[in-house]
Formats: C-alpha cells, structure tokens, sequence
C-alpha cells in the first residue's frame, strides 16, 4: 500500500529530522512558496549553519481554477528543505528521501534535469534542477547563489518536493482531488470547495481598493520598521505586501506596465532587509 | 614514450548546454597544456572526460639568465636557483643559461590539469563550496590515471550509473571506457546517439519538431528507448499541441497518432513507461482544459486582453505593438486578410495555452482564428508570421503571410534598435540577425515590395548588409554600391547589386573608371553650376553630352519598372564615349570658363551613373 497524503509528510519530516534538520511548521502568512519563509529566505543569508524541515501551504491566487482544472489550484502543499551549507552528498541523501517515502530508485527512471531558479520579487536566483520520477516532476532542487541581491556567503542547498505531485506519483493518481489525504479522506474532500471560493475570491471579489491601500500600507510600514532596524517584523510586511501584490495581479488591477513596478518595489522591500538582517546578525 | 593520460571531471548532472561548451573547448585546451588533442571526449551529463597521447617528458627548454657580461654579478644566483654551479652555465647569443630536460611528466602533470579544470568557460556558472571555482554544477570528483599511475591530486576511482552501481575503481587510462560500460554508464556521446537514433528507428516514423534529441543525449548515461502511448480521445487535440506537449518539457519525440517515444536513464520498462504515460496524459488532460478555456474566450476577446501583456519593457504592450502591426502591413500594401491577421496576430499572447506552452505561439492562434470562422488566408498568415523562423527555413506560403512576417520583423528590429539591444559579435540573444535574414529574403526570394523607408538609419543598415553574405554569388562590394543607389525598396537593392555584379568586367571598367575621375576631379575644383553647351568645343566632350542625354532617361525609365540589367545596360553604353573624353580632352584647361564646364559634365556623368549606386564601392 503506497503511503497516504498525511503519512508520507511524516515520513519526509521524520526523514530530515533525523538528519538534523529543525522540523519547523508553516509561516503565519501567506506565502507564495516555501522559499519566502524567513527560515529560508532570512536563513540562508549570513555565514551561519542551519538546517531545517517545513511543510508550507503556497498561495498562487491567479493559479485558481475553481476547483474544476484536475492539476491547478490557487493553494498547495511544499515540503521544504534546507541544508546550509549544502552538504557534498546532499543529493544522496535526498535521493534517500524517495527510497524513504517508498520510490524504488532502481526501478524507477529518476533524473535531475536543468532548471534554474530566480525570485524576482526577493532579488534572488539560484541553479539547480527539477527532479523526475518516470517523468513526473516531483521537487526542485536549488544552489542559492544571491538572495535579496547579495551574493550569499555560504551556499545552501534548496529541497522543495512538490507534496501533491509526489503523492499522486506514489499513488498512482491522475488528480490531486482523488489523493487519499488520511484513511477514509481524499484531498478533493478537505480542499475542493476551499478552490472554488478562493477562485471566486482572488478573480471576482477581492477589493481592489482596499487591497491597493494595503499594499501601500505594507510598504511604509516595512520602511518604518527597517528604520528601528527591526528587520524581522518588517519582513513580514515584505511578505504580506508580496500576497497583496499576487492577489492584485490575479484579480486583474495591476497593468502590464505596472506590474513590472510593483515587482521592483517588493524587491527593494526585500533587500534592504536582507541588508538589515546581515548588517544585525554581523554586530550582534 | 607516448603514455595514455585519463582525465575525467565527474559533476553532479550538467545542463546538456555546458556540455557542449565543455565538449567545444578541451580539444583546444589539452593542446594548450598536454600539447595534443584528446583522443577521444567522453561527454555527457555527469562527467567530462579526455583520454589523451602524451610523451613521457615535457620538451627540452632553453631558460634565458642574466646577460654575460653580468657573470660575476649574476650568475651565482642563477646557477643556485637552477641547481646548476656556474661553470655547467651554457653561453647562447651573449646570455648565459641552462639547458632544461624538461620535466617528467608526472610533475608537471597535476598543474597542466588543474588548468584545464579551471581554463574551462562557460555561459553560466556556480559556486558551491569555498573552493574558489565556479562551474555549471557542483564538481564532485576528479579522476586521473597516466597509463596505469595515479596522478598527483586527483583520484583513480569513478562514480557509475547513479542508482544501479556506486564508485568503481579505474586501474588504468585504458580501461576507463570498459570499466564505466559495466558500471551501467555509455560514456560516449556518439555512441549513446546512435544508442538512441537506433531505439527510435525501430519503434517507426518518429518526429523531433522542437529539436530536442541535442539535449536528450546528455540527460541520460545509459539510454534506454522506450515506447508509450495515450488515450485516443486526446486526439481531439490540435496536432500541435499534443507534439508541443510531448516535446516542450518532457522531451518526448511523436510517433504519430497516439503514440510517441521518450528515452529514460535506466529502471524498469514497463514501471517506467506506465509513470510517463500518466504524466503526459495529465498535461494533455490539462492542456485539453486550458485550450477550451482559450477557445471558450474566442480570439477577439483574447486580442482585447493584449493591453495588459507587455510587448518589451519600454516598447509597450502587445496591444501597442499590433496597432504598429497593423500600420505596417498598411504600409507593405497588405490586403483585407493581412490587415485582420495583423490585428489578431498576437492574440495568442493572451492565450492561457502560450503561457503554458510558448512554441506554440503562432500555430494555435492560427487555430483559435480558424475555429473562430475567420477565412482561412488570415488564419493562415496568423501561423506564418513567425517565418523564416532560421537562416535557410521556409517563406510563408501566401502572400498575407509574408507581409504579415516582414511586418512583425520589421517592429522587432525597430524596437530593439531604439532600445539599444543590437546584436553584437556573436551575441544576439533577440534574434535580430535571424529577423534581418528573413526580411532580405522576404523581399527577394518572397517577392515582397518593402519600402526602404520603412527601415531608416541603422536598422536599413543592418538589414542591408545582411545582403552581403545572404547573396552568394555577388561580391559585397556590389551590395555596398548598390545599396547607395536611390532604388526605393529592399529588394531593388539585391536584384541591382546582381545587375552590377553580371556586367561583364571591360565593360564596367570604362564607366568604374570614369565615375572614379569624375568624381575626384569634379570634387577637388569649382565647376561651374550648369553646363554651357557654348563653351564645348571638342568633338569627345560633345558626345559625352549627347550620350549622357539619351542614357539619363533611359537609366531613369528603367529603374522606374526595376529593369535593372536595363539601367546597367545603359549606363554601360556611356562606357566608350567616357573612354574617348578622357584620351582627347584635357579637362583642366587653361580657360578657366573651359574648363569649370568640363568639370561641371565630369560632375553630370557621375550624377547620371550614381543612380546604379557608388561605383567607387567597387574595388579595380
């Protein structure tokens, strides 16, 4: 019997937990993936060694299609890894991973195909792969090379299993609706309706003008916050002025010419607290 | 003695891209260090290998010390450095110094191979480790072997197939192909090609429109073809976009209906095939989705979302770029279905189906015209505009579809001039010199009138001279005189250029070398504003007159229905008269009167000769 939804998210956790990886839960906002999380995006700055486990709940608002598409969702599920600095064999230990979540390496075609990564709202990019299993890509494997525009001063290495493509390859599903979440409870159970609103939400109901007032709001807030030289919280304004933007974007307010500001904004946002929080870690 | 010298950097998978960089550069780069090219490279995504001849001994090398008049000051010094003592220093064109065996081998060795790991360069590189190099991906072992020796600073063992054999032991240069042939891994780029092109001939009439087999060669060690197929109700599907689904990110080649071929690394064929049918099928399920979404939305509303898709930061967004489209194809003369596939030509932009799957612009909004009742020269043109999408690829076929093409080629070198993006050396990541091929040819093999106008300062110039190497069989000193010639179209520059360039050299000769004197002569003095046929008097510089009166119009009229080899024909008649001038008339008189008007014809005959072009491009 393949592992289902909840068991293999043990696994994967217990996995990298007896690796010594801190097994942190979600962030409290929303995020657009598991790399925006400050234990990842404000970890992986600085000289300092970290390695940690989460799962995160990634909200791509314009992704949405009411439930109705079998592969697209406006929320989904990350696993996220992150091994600082990256250990010489960290691709066998992931690999290991696989064989621990049940895929048999030998039997199955698994390879690492080219896909660099770049973050334009966090000034960030890095190169790696994105790893098949008989052709289904199931994680994206990243070197951070800058983060917030830095060249980092150790690099990390960036495991980021894709939780519901993984699971549908494990058991053997076309849809991530039918995935068996926990016995006796598919994932379509726990989240059809969850897409259908939020569709509804992000493309026809969000509140422009309310949404527009916040990212403005985020942004001064994010300086003032910068200016105490509290880069933690202001952070989070970063993150929360990053969603207000995607929600923006999604519900169709932001103009093609626009969107290329609003991105250059955040990105300074991130930045700057990256500079903030280097400039922190160095006196403390 | 010539030994057999293994050198192997072993990396985690490489993008086939720095693989062919790599593959590129170490011919050049063991010549530098071991003094001879590889016998063989072994390339692909895990490891970048040479095997190599080298002699035992680097070469005898004279080393140069102080001059000798310095002896007594010197020469100790230098002896010691070179472990010599004064009296062994050898004495060559008044400099004393050693005579060096050169080194065995084995010492210089591991620095010659050090720099060929470090020499290598690539387009996109990484750091991982504090190391210092930087490389595609993370290097993870080197491995060396000089026959059977070791190499100093570098291992003798190899990674094998990544998930059915670990480290291997290598005992010798020699074995190192054999020995990785039965650790699961084909090393042998070549070899693992025709591995693949003879798995896919077997399995029938495969297709590679994308052209992926380049890449799928270095994303497996051991390739292993296999055959799958898909539920028929796909099949409803555009043609193109099942292909473009197969081929655009799983590398799958089409074997026609609803079969298709991939190539995998390894594993169990029947577990393999089974994951990769489920995958392809859930992208064609998606894709079936997103297509009647789009077609659903219908062109013209996905035309009308064109304002919020930028074109080119700075150049606007699609919407901006379609109404220049559509000026353009007004301005090449379109007809009604060129002006409507220009003002749909870029629909597809908005098409949820492009975002997903980019090649497919062009084709699918072809489709979505199509399926939206348009005629089928617009939905036709819609598909060609993209042509000639290489150097040598094929025109667009209708009419609509060529100036549409040379409408949309004509915006985009337009655009990235202004924006300052031009192509340099070998640089041209927009394309323009593909865009710029395929305007010239647009204009010549298409037959389409393209207003030079419409290609002012360095865009016309880039264009233009694209002609030089696109027009086999003329000199570029042809195109460059031809493209000063007032002609008032692209092509009028080529079929002149050809005009020039038939003329039979001694018939060119007399007027070359007369436009040459005229136009030096007639520059360096003052000639009289108009001629004054009272002041002619010698018979040579009548006819000169007289045959300039009839061949102007006559050169005039025939550019005027583009007869070049008319124009040139005519123009070539003033040969003998011009021959005869310059033997029997003595253009600087003493009269001044005199000889401003001769100056003043010299200056007309260049005139009337400088319709073909700048004659003096010419060399003679």
């Amino acid at each position: 019997m393949p592992l289902n939804f909840q068991d293999m998210i043990r696994e994967l956790q217990a996995y990298w937990a007896a690796r010594d990886c801190v097994v942190m839960q979600p962030y409290h906002t929303e995020l657009g993936a598991g790399t925006f999380n400050p234990a990842t995006f404000l970890r992986c700055l600085g000289p300092e060694p970290w390695r940690t486990v989460y799962v995160e709940p990634c909200l791509r608002p314009s992704d949405g299609r009411y439930g109705e598409n079998p592969y697209r969702f406006q929320q989904y599920y990350q696993l996220q890894v992150i091994l600082k600095p990256a250990p010489e064999d960290i691709l066998d230990q992931y690999f290991g991973s696989l064989e621990a979540v049940g895929i048999d390496t030998k039997r199955h075609d698994v390879r690492l195909v080219e896909d660099d990564w770049e973050g334009p709202t966090l000034g960030a990019w890095g190169l790696g792969w994105e790893v098949w299993v008989d052709g289904m890509e199931v994680t994206q494997f990243t070197y951070f090379q800058q983060l917030g525009g830095m060249d980092v001063a150790v690099v990390s290495g960036e495991i980021t299993y894709g939780l519901e493509r993984l699971a549908m390859f494990l058991q053997d599903k076309r849809t991530a609706f039918d995935l068996e979440w926990a016995p006796g409870m598919t994932w379509g159970e726990v989240y059809r309706e969850n897409e259908r609103q939020f569709s509804a939400y992000n493309f026809e109901q969000a509140s422009v003008e309310l949404l527009m007032r916040h990212f403005a709001d985020y942004e001064a807030e994010c300086e003032r916050l910068l200016a105490r030289e509290l880069p933690l919280p202001a952070y989070d304004q970063v993150l929360k002025a990053s969603h207000t933007f995607n929600l923006l974007d999604a519900r169709g307010a932001i103009s093609a010419t626009e969107r290329a500001s609003y991105i250059g904004r955040v990105r300074d946002l991130a930045r700057q607290v990256a500079q903030e929080y280097v400039g922190e870690a160095a006196a403390a | 003695m010539a030994k057999l010298l293994l050198l192997e950097i072993g990396c985690e998978e490489l993008p086939a891209a720095s693989v062919y960089e790599a593959e590129a550069q170490l011919p050049v780069l063991s010549e530098r260090q071991l003094g001879a090219k590889p016998d063989q490279l072994l390339v692909g995504p895990r490891r970048l290998a040479i095997l190599v001849s080298v002699e035992e001994q680097t070469g005898e090398q004279w080393i140069k010390g102080p001059p000798v008049s310095l002896r007594e000051k010197a020469a100790e010094g230098f002896a010691k450095r070179h472990g010599v003592s004064v009296d062994d220093l050898e004495e060559r064109d008044g400099f004393l110094g050693v005579v060096s065996l050169g080194e065995p081998l084995s010492e210089a060795l591991p620095g010659q191979l050090d720099a060929i790991v470090r020499g290598l360069r690539f387009g996109k590189t990484m750091r991982w480790d504090d190391s210092g190099l930087r490389f595609p991906r993370p290097v993870r072992w080197t491995c060396a072997r000089l026959d059977a020796d070791p190499v100093e600073g570098h291992g003798t063992t190899t990674q094998g197939h990544r998930f059915t054999h670990g480290e291997v032991d290598v005992p010798s240069a020699e074995a190192y192909v054999e020995t990785l042939r039965s650790a699961g891994v084909e090393p042998d780029p070549a070899e693992r090609q025709r591995l693949i092109g003879e798995g896919l001939d077997a399995l029938g009439e495969w297709r590679d429109p994308l052209r992926k087999l380049r890449e799928v060669i270095h994303l497996v060690e051991q390739p292993l073809v296999l055959e799958g197929s898909f539920d028929e109700r796909f099949l409803s599907l555009p043609a193109a976009v099942i292909e473009t689904a197969m081929q655009s990110h799983q590398r799958y080649f089409p074997l026609g209906e609803n079969r298709f071929a991939f190539v995998a690394n390894g594993g169990d064929p029947d577990v393999v095939r089974r994951g990769n049918e489920n995958v392809l099928e859930g992208r064609l399920d998606d894709a079936s989705f997103t297509f009647e979404r789009d077609v659903n939305a219908g062109i013209d509303e996905l035309a009308g979302r064109l304002g919020s898709i930028v074109y080119f930061a700075e150049a606007g967004t699609f919407a901006d770029k379609t109404q220049r489209l559509v000026a353009l194809v007004d301005r090449l003369g379109g007809g009604d279905a060129s002006l409507e596939a220009a003002r749909l030509a870029k629909a597809d932009q908005a098409a949820e189906l492009v975002r997903e799957f980019p090649d497919l612009e062009g084709e699918i909004g072809a489709e979505y015209a199509r399926l939206a009742g348009y005629p089928e020269a617009v939905s036709a043109a819609i598909a060609e505009q993209y042509l000639p999408d290489s150097a040598g690829g094929p025109l667009p076929e209708t009419e609509p579809g060529r100036v549409l093409a040379a409408a949309d080629k004509i915006d985009a070198l337009t655009v990235s001039f202004s924006l300052g993006h031009k192509p340099t050396g070998s640089r041209d990541p927009f394309g323009l010199r593909r865009a710029a091929i395929g305007l010239d040819r647009l204009a010549t093999e298409g037959g389409l009138t393209i207003p030079r106008e419409l290609l002012p300062g360095q865009v016309g110039e880039f264009v233009e001279e694209r002609f030089e190497g696109l027009l086999r069989d003329v000199p570029v000193e042809f195109v460059r005189a031809a493209r000063a010639a007032g002609v008032p179209d692209l092509g009028s520059v080529a079929r002149l250029a050809q005009a020039l360039a038939a003329l039979p050299d001694e018939r060119l000769e007399p007027i070359h070398t007369a436009y040459i004197r005229a136009g030096r002569l007639g520059e360096k003095e003052k000639a009289a504003a108009k001629l004054d046929p009272e002041l002619l008097t010698e018979p040579a510089e009548k006819e000169v007159v007289d045959a300039l009166a009839a061949v102007e119009p006559q050169i005039a009229a025939a550019l005027e229905t583009s007869d070049f080899e008319a124009a040139v024909e005519a123009g070539a008649r003033l040969g003998p008269v011009l021959h005869a001038f310059f033997e029997d008339v003595l253009v600087m008189a003493e009269d001044p009167k005199v000889r401003e008007n001769r100056l003043r014809l010299l200056l007309d005959v260049r005139d009337t000769l400088g319709a073909l072009g700048d004659l003096a491009q010419i060399p003679r």
